[in-house]
């Protein structure tokens, strides 16, 4: 099975409190980067997909991962090569000059380049999170989808059932590959990916795995190819039209108060809430 | 012909002789033994030294890689960069919560060493796999490790070590016979025995004596400190010998081997123990190029490591914890008793991982690093005992107790300065 796992890197929430806003625009010099943490569950559920859990080393199936970015993109890339995928795509461009629908119709051009037998991706990004790009990527292939996914099993790679994650509980689909599948955090559960290869129970450790010390040098000899957005869409208009930015205003220090008559009165005339 | 050939020989020798190249790829010696034999020898040398400089890929270095212009540069490659990001996540999402539970049973639970196994940290010690060797990388390694603990860091370099020093000494026989067992699944544990139970021990003056007998050797004394000094299968023994001191390797089935695990304040989930040896039969490491005291020094150079990683976690702990402290009123890093304690925490950190590092950087590329291990050593010493002490005393009355990891971190820094059973 080959599967594509488009891959965002995004500003570290921890350091959420660094981000600055000057002249109306989010300044990314001096951020640091990590990859969105459900794109990661994605890589490392396509990673289970394609192998026994028994020998991982040996591949039994074609993971790429592409990304959208500038050339800095390349170490997210190369850390998911180090984890296991075979095949990196950068599209060159930047953050600014793309939205979700531009990366669903570039990912469609894609796909029928590269011909893969799932699309597997994050929910969303912890960014903007607006939970589109898998929505609008199946619209445009005219491929099933299922989104949220909690747990995969695959059914000798013609289909997948799919467990996902709704409001009280979670809703099984079976989807014919070639589909396109999101993920939701507990697929990285133990037991969250059946692969048709690994023997049935078998436990993963929880969560996404660590690269191989002697993988990640290694990592630099798989194949990582830059490919112009251009190449990919001819009509780079963007639907979603950035108005200014602004950081939400800093809270103003509390005041005590002395007696619950000042309290009650505060709330009166100066909260209003009462 | 033959006057052109050697001609050509010697003209290649002399433009050998006088490049800069081999001090970088550690062939200098080889070059100048070359050099020196002159015309007698000089074509097998040179072919020999040619296969040497196939066999050696440039080391990677603090540098990254050499760039054409030389400029001064700290940074660390691509490579290294996402080994460091690897470890930093295993340190943090594995090692950090096992800390405290392996510091008081004294041993590595079983997931967190099927965990490390799947780094590949031995894998990546091994020369077979085809990727380059780099001190520095094992220094990333080390450090970042003890960022999460330094007891369960030491527990899992031991057999690290015990392989580096195989792998960088060990006669040929000795690594085939050795080396392949560590590639496997479940490899053995293993440890370097420096220390001794003496006051003022001197790694260059051993009470342990090796005796020769026949094609072994006997080993007589004891050694302590000594990381899984229960579990490990294969022990790498410091004795002194007629001549220098030598290093042994020992079979932990074998007969004059009685092992003590001894308990110890800090690094307690190493299990450092203490070992008695009567007449243990032994076989040398290496061959007469063996350097007892580069053995040393990089020894020296992995705790040091380990200490710059464990002061690390101090730092990043102090400085949230005095931000959202409020005494009086205030945060107490407004206090300037507090802040001046962590900024020159911050420095001498700082000044800690510079020193090992430019140490580290010249073993790899081959050039003497035994003056710049001891300044290291001794600053790295000082500095982090004192890092270990203001840790605890910043977080107050909370930085006794077990509730907060400070004071584990205090007994583990006390070890930077006294232990040498390790090996980049």
């Amino acid at each position: 099975m080959k599967i594509l796992v488009p891959l965002k890197r995004v500003a570290d929430p921890d350091n959420a409190n660094k981000i600055k806003v000057t002249a109306g625009k989010i300044e990314t010099t001096g951020l640091e980067w990590k990859p969105n943490p459900f794109d990661e569950y994605a890589v490392e559920t396509a990673l289970r997909l394609t192998e026994d859990a028994a020998t991982p080393k040996a591949r039994k199936g074609e993971v790429v991962v592409v990304s959208f970015g500038p050339k800095e993109v390349d170490t997210t890339l190369r850390s998911a090569l180090a984890t296991g995928a075979d095949k990196a795509i950068r599209i060159d461009t930047t953050d600014d000059a793309i939205d979700g629908d531009l990366l669903a119709r570039a990912l469609k051009a894609l796909v029928e380049k590269e011909k893969p037998d799932l699309v597997l991706l994050g929910k969303q990004q912890v960014e903007g999170d607006s939970n589109q790009v898998g929505q609008l990527l199946a619209e445009y292939l005219g491929w099933p989808q299922a989104t949220f996914a909690g747990s995969i099993v695959s059914e000798a790679d013609k289909s997948l059932v799919v467990s996902r994650e709704v409001d009280g509980g979670s809703l099984k689909v079976r989807v014919t590959l070639p589909a396109v599948v999101s993920v939701d955090l507990r697929i990285v559960n133990p037991k969250g990916v059946q692969s048709v290869f690994t023997k049935a129970g078998h436990n993963y450790p929880e969560g996404v795995r660590f690269a191989a010390l002697m993988a990640i040098m290694a990592a630099k000899k798989k194949p990582l190819t830059e490919v112009k957005l251009a190449d990919l869409v001819s009509d780079p208009t963007l639907k979603v039209k950035t108005g200014a930015a602004e950081l939400p205003p800093s809270r103003k220090a509390g005041i005590k108060v002395k007696t619950v008559q000042e309290l009650v009165a505060k709330l009166k005339t100066e909260a209003k809430v009462l | 012909m033959s006057t052109n050939l050697e001609g050509l020989g010697l003209s290649l020798l002399n433009r050998l002789a006088g490049a800069e190249w081999p001090d970088r790829w550690g062939l200098r010696k080889s070059l100048e033994q070359a050099v020196y034999r002159g015309s007698k020898s000089s074509y097998a040398l040179v072919s020999k030294l040619a296969r040497e400089l196939a066999q050696k890929r440039a080391p990677s270095q603090l540098h990254g890689a050499p760039r054409p212009n030389d400029l001064f540069d700290l940074g660390i490659s691509e490579e290294q960069q996402m080994v460091r990001d690897t470890l930093r996540r295993f340190a943090t999402e594995v090692l950090r919560p096992a800390a405290l539970d392996a510091d008081e049973t004294g041993v590595v639970a079983a997931t967190v060493r099927t965990k490390a196994l799947s780094l590949g940290l031995l894998q990546q010690a091994l020369p077979e796999e085809g990727a380059e060797r780099s001190m520095v990388t094992h220094m990333l390694v080390a450090e970042e490790l003890a960022r999460g603990d330094m007891g369960l860091a030491v527990a899992l370099l031991a057999s690290v070590s015990a392989v580096n020093a195989l792998v960088r000494w060990a006669t040929p026989a000795q690594k085939a016979a050795r080396l392949p067992a560590f590639a496997g699944d479940s490899p053995p544990l293993a440890t370097v025995a420096v220390n001794e139970p003496t006051v003022l021990f001197d790694p260059k003056r051993l009470a342990t004596r090796a005796q020769r007998k026949g094609a072994h050797w006997l080993l007589t004394g004891s050694k302590a400190l000594v990381p899984l000094a229960s579990h490990a299968e294969l022990l790498l023994v410091a004795a002194q010998t007629a001549g220098e001191p030598g290093v042994f390797l020992v079979d932990r089935q074998s007969a004059g081997i009685e092992l003590v695990p001894e308990g110890s304040m800090g690094v307690r989930a190493a299990g450092l123990g203490s070992l008695r040896l009567d007449r243990a039969p032994a076989e040398r490491l290496g061959d007469e190029t063996f350097d007892y005291p580069q053995f040393v020094d990089l020894g020296i150079l992995a705790w040091c490591a380990l200490a710059v990683g464990t002061s690390q976690a101090v730092l990043e702990h102090v400085i949230p914890y005095c931000n959202d402290r409020v005494a009086f009123g205030e945060p107490i890093s407004h206090r300037q008793a507090v802040a001046f304690t962590i900024a020159d925490m911050a420095i001498e950190l700082d000044a800690m991982r510079l020193l090992t590092s430019r140490a580290v950087c010249r073993a790899d590329r081959g050039l003497s690093f035994q003056r710049e291990t001891y300044l290291t050593r001794l600053f790295v010493a000082e500095k982090a005992m004192q890092i270990g002490t203001d840790g605890v005393q910043l977080l107050g009355g909370h930085g006794y107790t077990k509730e907060e990891p400070v004071e584990r971190w205090f007994r583990d820094l006390r070890a930077a300065g006294i232990a040498y059973g390790l090996h980049l």
